[in-house]
């Protein structure tokens, strides 16, 4: 391979409850087109995370008792991570990983639990109830349309400067009420979408991998992901 | 006994056996009547019998009824639940419906996780099984840590009962009970230092909230564990397995505690049942060889969710998968078998299968095309997210077919290059396949 990302998967031995590796490997599979490969890291607890080493990180999403030891040692990183958003690095955080980007959450006894307040929003949660169910946005700025499955008790609300990653057409996003679901800051992408994201929809899965081919290597050409177009049934045989 | 109980008796017995006789079937309602009438009847019905109950996410159905052919070797009158009967209706049902016993007889009941509070209400078991608990389809169970709090409590209305449980598991070791505790494992690999992969999940030392490390792991979070900061490590085994001397897609050759065994299925995740069934037989003092001959013998009906049919000359080996450890086990005990195969995975996502698919991405679907498949199938409702990922675990496009419509299954297994055919499918879509064999006359109707 001509290229290569190295990737973090931060606490991907606690925070990976619906497939988030996925998004890794849909990653991997369309930087193939391009000749670039992924190697990844798992940084995990009393791991120091280095922020100039990496060209990718995936934060995802864990359960509820997992989170509250990963919010306490994420403390130990935040510098660094903030370091990296502020520079420009690709981040996609699900679920947990996106809360605990804000300044906090509310956890299952109501307690509240620190994030790093890299970005400006804040989770609460709701009363006996969650958001389970299909969804589908769309991204103002491309006009793609995305899809997942959200299943969450937080209901977060972005801040300033903060962008929804969409607009919702179907489902309950990021709160229920004010139609947006997920985040983008910078190069940083945030969802409650599972499925996993970047699994289902490659046209987000390519711009994100773009960025963080283009960041490492900005003279390359990698036009290719744009009119590259994964036709599932392309030299399959499919009996419909 | 209260007139309630009796009439809500009548009731469910008197429906049982209308549902019986003409509708060929009825496995909740009856029990559903006599709870209407009578909310503890289980009390009643359930009086006489000790009573042991098994639970947790995966091998429910099978443990269970090995535990039943283990038990029969000496013990005559058993009462079971039948699979899928597993909450509060289906065992009520199981009573109503039992043959009249004598003596003191045994109940071997399936029991789902949040059903054991409804069964300790109004019965004190002798035993409780803990198999193991895993993620499973998480839009409806919810968190490991959860699924065991509802588990514990129901035990907790039986403090005396004895436990018996899975001691590879780092969950079932996490809370102190009152309870008598007897662990079953495995042990036959010399101790190293190792890490579970990391998408793995309950991997936290409940201690200290360090990450576990393993002397020696079998799959998921089981194994040999131990907490290398705070010294937390796996409990003393009772009932231990000493020796793996084989293991293929239909069987698997081991020891425990010394006795040899011969098990008429395969996969490391059936040998734990196995663990589990041969800890209650000796409980219940069962003596070992009689155990290694209830488990030996190749009783078709116990076996049934591993099924296997013929299309044309093909032999299809069916398998439910229902979330990524069941798969990544089914998975593994499919790359033991030496001969060629084909390999069809079927995901529909209706409620009973988990409306979530994200799961498929946490399966080691990897390991495939370093195996000898030479053709593959994806399909289902979902056979876009199916196709999409065995094409990123880099199954070559040109071994692969789609096949959404699952009627038109059986025309291709019967082009399929191999005589082995392995079939993975979510529940729905095994419901659609085989309502689609049994209109072919391939198998006959209804569901195993």
């Amino acid at each position: 391979m001509t290229y290569t990302l190295k990737a973090a998967h931060l606490y991907g031995d606690l925070m990976n409850t619906y497939g988030d590796i996925g998004n890794i490997l849909a990653m991997r599979y369309y930087a193939q087109a391009v000749d670039a490969t992924i190697d990844v890291d798992l940084v995990s607890l009393d791991d120091t995370f280095d922020p100039k080493k990496y060209d990718f990180v995936l934060f995802g999403g864990g359960q509820d008792y997992e989170q509250t030891i990963v919010s306490k040692d994420l403390q130990t990183k935040k510098a660094a991570l903030t370091d990296y958003i502020e520079a420009g690095g690709p981040f996609l955080a699900i679920c947990g990983g996106f809360q605990m980007l804000g300044h906090y959450y509310i956890g299952a006894h109501g307690e509240k639990i620190a994030g790093i307040g890299a970005l400006d929003h804040y989770t609460l949660s709701q009363d006996n109830n969650r958001f389970i169910g299909n969804i589908t946005i769309k991204n103002a700025e491309t006009g793609q349309t995305y899809y997942g499955f959200e299943n969450h008790n937080g209901t977060t609300f972005l801040g300033e400067g903060e962008r929804p990653l969409g607009e919702v057409e179907q489902g309950n996003g990021n709160n229920g009420q004010d139609k947006s679901e997920g985040v983008i800051y910078k190069n940083t992408f945030g969802s409650y979408f599972h499925g996993p994201i970047l699994a289902r929809n490659e046209a987000l899965a390519k711009r994100i991998l773009k960025l963080a081919l283009q960041r490492k290597y900005p003279d390359a050409d990698f036009s290719a992901l744009d009119t590259l177009n994964e036709d599932l049934t392309k030299n399959v045989q499919v009996k419909p | 006994m209260s007139i309630n109980s009796i009439l809500a008796t009548w009731t469910g017995k008197s429906a049982y056996w209308f549902l019986h006789t003409f509708r060929g079937g009825g496995s909740s309602l009856p029990g559903k009547l006599a709870l209407k009438l009578d909310p503890a009847i289980l009390k009643h019905l359930a009086r006489n019998y000790d009573v042991i109950v098994i639970t947790g996410t995966n091998g429910k159905t099978l443990t269970t009824a090995l535990t039943v052919k283990v038990l029969r070797e000496q013990y005559p009158d058993i009462l079971t639940n039948p699979s899928g009967s597993n909450m509060k209706q289906g065992i009520v049902t199981t009573f109503l419906t039992a043959p009249k016993a004598h003596q003191k007889p045994l109940a071997v009941l399936e029991v789902d996780e949040a059903n054991v509070i409804m069964v300790t209400k109004y019965i004190t078991p002798k035993a409780f099984v803990f198999t193991n608990i895993f993620r499973d389809q998480m839009d409806r169970y919810g968190e490991i840590y959860t699924t065991y709090q509802k588990i514990l409590d129901g035990v907790a209305l039986a403090p005396e009962a004895t436990i018996i449980a899975n001691g590879d598991l780092p969950l079932f070791n996490s809370k102190q009970l009152p309870n008598p505790i007897l662990y079953y494992g495995f042990d036959y690999q010399p101790d190293g230092d190792e890490h579970a992969p990391a998408n793995t999940d309950g991997l936290l030392c409940p201690n200290c909230q360090h990450i576990l490390h393993y002397r020696s792991r079998t799959y998921s979070n089981m194994g040999k564990y131990f907490c290398p900061n705070c010294g937390f490590e796996r409990p003393q085994l009772t009932y231990k397995l000493n020796a793996l001397t084989a293991m293929t897609p239909t069987s698997s050759d081991f020891e425990i505690n010394g006795q040899a065994m011969h098990l008429n299925i395969g996969g490391q995740y059936n040998i734990y049942n196995a663990l589990a069934a041969y800890a209650v037989g000796r409980f219940m003092d069962v003596r070992p060889a009689k155990i290694a001959h209830a488990l030996s013998d190749n009783d078709e009906q116990v076996f049934g969710r591993q099924e296997i049919f013929h299309v044309g000359d093909k032999d299809v080996t069916l398998i439910l998968v229902k979330n990524p450890v069941g798969l990544n086990q089914v998975l593994q005990m499919i790359s033991t078998d030496e001969r060629p195969f084909s390999f069809a995975a079927l995901l529909n996502a209706n409620y009973a299968d988990g409306i979530d698919t994200s799961w498929i991405w946490d399966g080691d679907f990897e390991q495939l095309p370093g195996l000898k498949v030479p053709a593959y199938i994806s399909g289902g409702e979902r056979y876009k997210d199916i196709t999409f990922r065995l094409k990123v675990a880099g199954v070559p496009t040109d071994k692969l077919t789609i096949v959404p419509d699952l009627t038109n299954m059986t025309a291709e297994i019967q082009k399929l290059p191999t005589k082995q055919v392995y079939v993975v499918a979510t529940y729905t879509a095994m419901l659609q396949l085989r309502k689609q064999l049994a209109s072919q006359g391939i198998i006959d109707g209804g569901m195993a």
